[in-house]
Parts: C-alpha cells; structure tokens; sequence
C-alpha cells in the first residue's frame, strides 16, 4: 500500500496544571454517581484529546449513566458499542477515516479514536475485539477505566476484581467467606504479551491527572494501536467515602496494588514507586467490600501483591527491553 | 455494453461490491461464502479496489467493523453463512436501529449441530426480526443484481437500513451461470455515492446511540415501522430504474411464472426455483396448470403483492428450504406469512407446505411432481391433508 | 383480486414524542444544560479565599467540571449547577481552603429549589 499522509493529531506534553487545555470535551450533566472515579478519568482523558476525537463507549457505566435520557457529555463525535466489541466498531471508524482520507472525502485532521471501556468490556467480554483491533494495526487508543467490577448493572464481580472483594455475585458467606476467591487478570500485560502492533502501554490513576492526560496524549502520537489501564475507584462499588476517590487511587499506588509505568516497545518506566509500600490493609480498610475479610485473607493478598511488587522492583532495577519486533 | 461470463454467485457478489465501489470490507472466513471476501481481497490487493480490507475476528465483529464504518460515512461490506450468521446476531438490532446501510452478503448454510456445508435459509431467515432489509437472489446474475439494488433501496434517505442479500450456499455460491456486468456508466447512473445522515465527525460532532426512557422506546420502534411502510415503493423505483439501466426484467418483489391461469402454484425463494420453472413446464406439457411465485424479498414482505400473485390459484404448495420447530405449521416459516397474506381474501387458495432443500439437499424434479400431484388431490378434496409434509419422509 | 385488502394503516408518531432519527442527537456544548446535577448534593464547599493558591488541584479533581480558572482575574470559580457535592475537592484541597456546608445554610441552597432540575 502506498504511503499517505493521514493528518494525524501531534500532542506535547502537558508541564503544568494551567497548561492543560481549558475546553472541556466531556461536560459536566451526566448522571454518574457523586465523586465517580470513571467520570473523573473520562474528563481528564477528553480534556487531553481534545474536540477532535471519536469515542466509542462499549455499554458500562460510562454509556448507561452518561449518555441517558438521549442527552450525552461528550462534546465530541461519541458512538455507543456493544459491551462486546468497542474494538471492533473502533477499527470501521479508523479504517473508514483512512480510505476516505485517501479518497479525498475527509479532508481535516485525523480524528483520535479512542474506545473508553470498563474492566468487562476490556478483558471479559470485551477481550477478543479488543485484541483483534490491536493485531490489526489501527490507530486506535483503547482505553480501560478499571472500576474492578461490573458495576452499572449492580456491582457483579468482573475479571479484574480483587481477590477478597464482595460483590452481588461474591457474596461472603459461610462457605465462602472471603467473597471473591480468584485473583485479577492483568490488563496490561495481557495486552503488551501478546500484541507485536502495540508500541505503548501505561498505567494511571485519576489520583495522578497530569500523569493521566501526558499518557493519553502520548498515547495519541503513535499511528498504531495503544493501551492505557486507568485505576478509577467507585465509591457505592467498592463502597467507601465518595470524597475519598482520589485517595483511594493513591494507597492503591502507595500500596503496591497499583503500579505505575509505561512500557514504550519494550522498555519499561516506572513512575510513583514508594521507598517503602505501605501494607495492603492500609487500602482495604477503607473499603466495605474487603470488611468481611479475616486476617489470614489479607495476608492472602499481601503474598499476592508482594510477588507483584518483586516483578516490579527487578524491572525498576534493570529495564528489560523485549526483541525488537520488526513492522 | 459488458459481455457476459461464466462466474459462481460468491464472485458475482464481489463484482457487485467492487462496481458498488465500496470502501470498507470486513472478512472472516467461513463455507462457503468465503470466496466472496477470497475475490474481493485480490481486488484490494491489485489496486482495483481502493477500500480498506479488514480481518475480522469473527461474524460478530464484521458487523461491528461494518456499523462503526457506516457511522463514519464510507460504504461498507460484509457478509457471512450459517452460524456465522447467527454469532453476530447482537449487532444485527444496533446495526438496523442505528441507521446504518451496510450491507451483509449471504451465502446460506445449514446451522449446526453438527456441521453441514449444505444450503439452508434457516440462517438468514432467523435474522428476520431484526429490522434489515432481507432478500433471496436465485441466480448469479441476480446476485449481482441484488448487491447494487440493495445498497440503492438501503442507502436511500427514506430508508437507511442495512440490508442482507441471500443467495443458496452451492446451488448459487459455488456454481457457475452466465453474468452481465453492469459498466461503470450504468452503475454510476443507478447507484448515487452513499450520503450519510448525521456521521460521527470531527467538524459537526454527534452523539450515536444515547440511552432513551422506556417512554422512548415505543416511538423509536414506531417510527422504525414507519420507514417500513415506505420501503416498498423505494424497492419498485429502484427495481424500475435497475430494469431500465441495464435491461432486465424484475418483478420487484415476487417473479411469477405461468401463474395468470394456474390452477397449483408453487411458493418458493431461492435457488430451487429454477428447477421448479422447469418442472412447472413439464407440469403444464402434462397437462397441469402449474405455476411458481418466488419471493425476491422476505423483509419487507409483500403481503398485498402475494394476495393479488396467488389468491385465484386453488392450491399453493409452500417450498420452505428454511425450519421454524413448534411454530404454528410446525414445519417452516414461509407458510406463516404466506397464509396470513391471503387470510382475507374471500376465496383463498388452499395452502400447505414442503419442507425440502434441508442441509443441502437437492429438490428433484421428481419431488416437483410429487408436490403437484399432493396439490391436485387438495383441489380435488377441496382441503389439504396436512399443514406440513417432509420431502422424502 | 375480489375485494380490497386492509392495507398496513399508518403510524403517526405524537411530534412531542418523536425521537431523532437512528437515535443520532447533537453533541452538546460546554455543559449538558439538560442535565443539571445540583439538587443531588447536600453539601457545598466553600472556599477561603487568603488560603487559596490557585494550584488546581480542585480543578483537576472534579469528575463534573465545577471549578473553573479564570485566568484574567486570577480567580477560581465554582460552579453550582452541577455539583453534586462529593467533596473530593474539599478532600483534596492542600492547602485547607475548602470546607464543606450545608446546603440549608444557603438561601438558595438546593435543597429549598420546589422542582428537581
């Protein structure tokens, strides 16, 4: 295929807080719940993008609560997905975009395509268009804001739930009684593991906003797919202080259940590493979901999250760069 | 004026999307409309064709490719068979509600378990509630046809819907007959460039697919009823314009053959029906006024077409090539709609149904005289025996 | 044909009741006037302004866009429309310039409004 110039979007990086671009691309009047870690992250993701971009919003809380009653926040181009395949109605939009570029009939910037999917339309049943998409090569950025649960339909346990969490389908219960027995998938490394066309994988939090947007807008300057896993805690999921949504994104971090890093075409960055974790017991404390847990489950989950941590501490060490992979 | 050539029904297919000058293809390989996307992708890969090819990951995603390229303006194809069919029927609602003309090329097959190549419309047909535009081609040449008829009849204004044009795995897909290529005068005279309403853009931003209250949700269905009620005369204009241009002979909805003075009909769509033309002409060398409706399109039916088609027959034999277990027949779905078309006329023909041309097979000739000799002896006895009667059971 | 058939009727949608069509609406401009959140909240913060040091932090906190830099009068704005009091900025406030009072304070305070929205 001959080379053509699609007029894709150039980013800089953001220094500061008051650099960051004033418009406001996802607005506020939506119906997200009071201190929602999902529409924090979904502002911040827009106000770095810019009006010139598509979502696409596979059905989570991020459609349902946002976009009710016909009136939505997004004051750029939005499309609704199945929960199923963000990816895939994302790859027609790019691949649309592109042979209408070459035939002429769109002129202007290349739009960025972004899928902004929960943790169930990422990597439950969202998986397989997701990582078809990445194969492919499209210019396609997805996005997971992981809120660890299905949580529009009722706060049902998703693949990336903690262990120990209660959810309405993790009750505890005698037989049961750490709630959640299975321990989380890992987004990320599902996606850099397995995908030769992605060159850019990071994590963020919304604790952590100018991290967050220079992510996205790095993210964005790439002309293949990339991947961004973004912690945005629920208050009535994981059932704490609504106040505390920040807060909680930070001990995840300060904690070691969260980490920090960028990982550009096999090379790994991390970022917001503590000298010293704090235990896991500091986050759950906070949280009515981990309440029923014994003490032996935390320790269960500190061993969890202390394997995690090793991996952590070696790659911070020594950045192993994976082979080159050729286009 | 093209000249005609020996091509199977999946390259007439192609030739119908590459002279439709699509622009965004999804593929996923399947028996046996496989070579469809086998003929398109050497079309993109020679530079024919300027379109992006895209591998789906499956039938659920080639609609979703399709939806998302619609969405965004570009002209987009697809197509699939058998379960392949039926594994994306989450998108079908979402595709057909979002206005979005795509188009889905079928090359029926038989559903599992456990797998059967054969022909079979069970597939495509059990799509019928989903709101596309759904049609039966019975030969290449009609494929082609369909292919350009559809996008015009989707694509126009007081229509946007996504359409799926059938043909019979083999019988149609996979065995080569004569086919007029349209040229490119033709094509650009029948077919305008597809005008989106309302896409996603980076200049006039919109919203696709919002929630809505309950209280919505009667008004969206209504006036989804509503764009129905106008498809039919969308189809006769596109099918007039299309006979004109390029010289064919379409009825737009329902071929009738040798059916002003008979006395049995056959009621048939698809690829059997030209073994059943030619069995009603050795019917009526034996003396049996003999005839044949084939339906060219399932959605949206043409309930009025069929009454005035079919009312003055006595006795109409329904080919269903399609099963609907425990429905109200208890055999196919054909007969359904065929009996409530002509419930209120006040002489109906007598009507059972056939169930034939099931996981590939082939009708016969021979089955054709059975079937007649089943409809004279309902004439005869002025009531038909059954609803329903297996061919060969 | 004998007889005239029933034909399919007609289907006149209300005009209040219409719905856009393919479900396709525009996309709003800065705020989702349709949606206005305040009577959600129980709270409000409140800021002082000597502590405030226009960092912000709030700015960036709030997953409903309600605090606004106006940059010529070096001045942060809250917006009262939208907030639903979750108090995150209030939370996240460094330098304690917020704090958060009760919406029956305040003449106009929600809470009094008679209709919701």
């Amino acid at each position: 295929m001959q080379a053509f110039d699609y007029k894709f979007q150039k980013f800089e990086p953001l220094k500061s807080f008051k650099k960051a671009p004033e418009l406001e691309v996802y607005v506020p009047g939506h119906r997200t719940c009071a201190g929602c870690g999902p529409a924090l992250n979904y502002r911040l993701v827009a106000k770095a993008a810019g009006k010139e971009t598509i979502f696409i919003g596979p059905t989570g809380c991020m459609y349902v609560a946002n976009s009710s009653y016909l009136c939505t926040p997004y004051a750029c181009s939005w499309i609704h997905a199945q929960i199923t395949n963000g990816g895939a109605v994302a790859s027609g939009i790019e691949a649309a975009f592109k042979v209408l570029a070459r035939k002429g009939k769109h002129t202007g910037a290349f739009p960025n395509v972004i899928v902004m999917a929960g943790d169930g339309g990422t990597v439950d049943i969202g998986l397989q268009a997701m990582s078809a998409m990445m194969y492919r090569n499209h210019k396609v950025l997805f996005l997971c804001y992981d809120n660890e649960s299905y949580a529009n339909t009722g706060i049902q346990t998703s693949p990336t739930t903690p262990y120990g969490a209660a959810t309405t389908f993790t009750p505890p219960g005698k037989e049961i009684p750490e709630g959640k027995v299975l321990f989380p998938k890992d987004p990320p490394q599902l996606v850099i593991g397995g995908h030769p066309a992605v060159k850019y994988v990071a994590t963020t939090t919304v604790a952590h906003p100018l991290d967050l947007m220079n992510k996205v807008r790095k993210a964005l300057t790439y002309e293949g797919p990339t991947f961004l896993h973004m912690l945005a805690p629920c208050p009535k999921g994981w059932l704490f202080d609504e106040k505390l949504t920040r807060e909680m994104a930070r001990l995840a971090v300060e904690t070691g259940m969260w980490s920090m890093y960028e990982w550009e075409d096999g090379v790994y960055k991390y970022t917001n590493v503590p000298k010293k974790y704090k235990p896991v017991s500091e986050y759950m404390k906070h949280q009515g979901r981990f309440a029923h847990l014994k003490p032996e489950h935390i320790a269960k989950m500190q061993a969890f999250i202390d394997e995690r941590v090793k991996a952590v501490k070696e790659r911070v060490a020594i950045p192993i760069p994976t082979p080159k992979q050729t286009a | 004026m093209a000249k005609e050539q020996m091509m199977t029904g999946c390259r007439a297919a192609a030739e119908g999307a590459k002279a439709a000058e699509v622009e965004v293809i999804c593929s996923y390989p399947i028996r046996p409309y496989t070579a469809i996307m086998m003929e398109l992708s050497k079309m993109v890969a020679n530079g024919e064709l300027n379109a992006e090819f895209v591998h789906g990951e499956g039938e659920h995603a080639q609609v979703s490719v399709v939806l998302g390229a619609c969405a965004s303006g570009a002209r987009a194809f697809t197509g699939s068979s058998g379960v392949g069919v039926t594994y994306a029927m989450e998108v079908y609602s979402p595709m057909a509600g979002g206005r979005y003309p795509a188009q889905m090329s079928i090359a029926d097959r038989t559903l599992d378990p456990p797998g059967d190549f054969g022909s079979e419309h069970t597939d495509a047909m059990s799509t019928r509630d989903q709101g596309w535009l759904l049609g039966w081609a019975c030969s290449p040449q009609e494929v082609y046809d369909n292919t350009l008829i559809a996008y015009r009849v989707g694509e126009d204004h007081r229509v946007m819907l996504p359409q799926m044009v059938c043909q019979d795995g083999y019988f149609i897909s996979h065995i080569p007959d004569k086919v007029t290529l349209g040229d490119q005068s033709q094509v650009k005279e029948f077919l305008p460039p597809y005008r989106p309403i309302g896409p996603l853009s980076t200049t006039h931003p919109v919203s696709h697919g919002p929630q809505i209250r309950p209280d919505q949700g009667a008004p969206m269905d209504a006036m989804r009823a509503q764009t129905f009620l106008a498809v039919p005369k969308v189809i006769e204009e596109a099918t007039a314009d299309f006979n004109r241009i390029f010289g064919r002979n379409y009825d737009p909805f329902v071929e009738q053959y040798k059916l002003e003075d008979a006395e049995i009909a056959f009621f048939i769509q698809g690829a059997h029906a030209n073994t059943c033309r030619s069995s009603v002409d050795r019917l009526r060398s034996q003396g049996v006024k003999a005839g044949m409706a084939r339906l060219r399109w399932v959605r949206p039916w043409p309930t009025h077409q069929l009454a005035n088609a079919l009312g003055h027959v006595k006795a109409v034999g329904v080919i269903e090539t399609s099963t609907s277990y425990g429905g109200a027949m208890r055999g196919g779905n054909l007969i359904h709609e065929l009996r409530a078309s002509l419930y209120d006329l006040d002489e109906r023909p007598l009507v059972t149904s056939f169930m034939g041309g099931l996981g590939g097979e082939t009708i016969w000739p021979k089955d054709f005289d059975y079937m007649a000799k089943v409809l004279l002896q309902a004439v005869k006895e002025k009531k038909i025996r059954t609803y329903v009667q297996w061919l060969g059971m | 044909m004998a007889k005239e058939l029933p034909g399919y009727g007609t289907i006149n949608v209300p005009k209040d009741r219409e719905v856009p069509f393919g479900a396709v609406t525009p996309a709003p401009v800065c705020t989702q006037d349709l949606f206005q959140t305040s009577n959600w909240r129980m709270k409000r913060p409140v800021k002082e302004d000597e502590k405030c040091t226009r960092c912000l932090v709030c700015y960036m906190s709030c997953p409903d866009a309600c605090w606004e830099y106006k940059e010529a009068e070096d001045e942060m704005y809250w917006i009262a429309n939208f907030c639903k009091g979750c108090q995150i900025c209030i939370q996240e406030c460094p330098t304690g310039a917020l704090t958060a009072a009760p919406e029956l304070d305040f003449p106009d305070g929600v809470v009094r409004l008679e209709k919701p929205f």
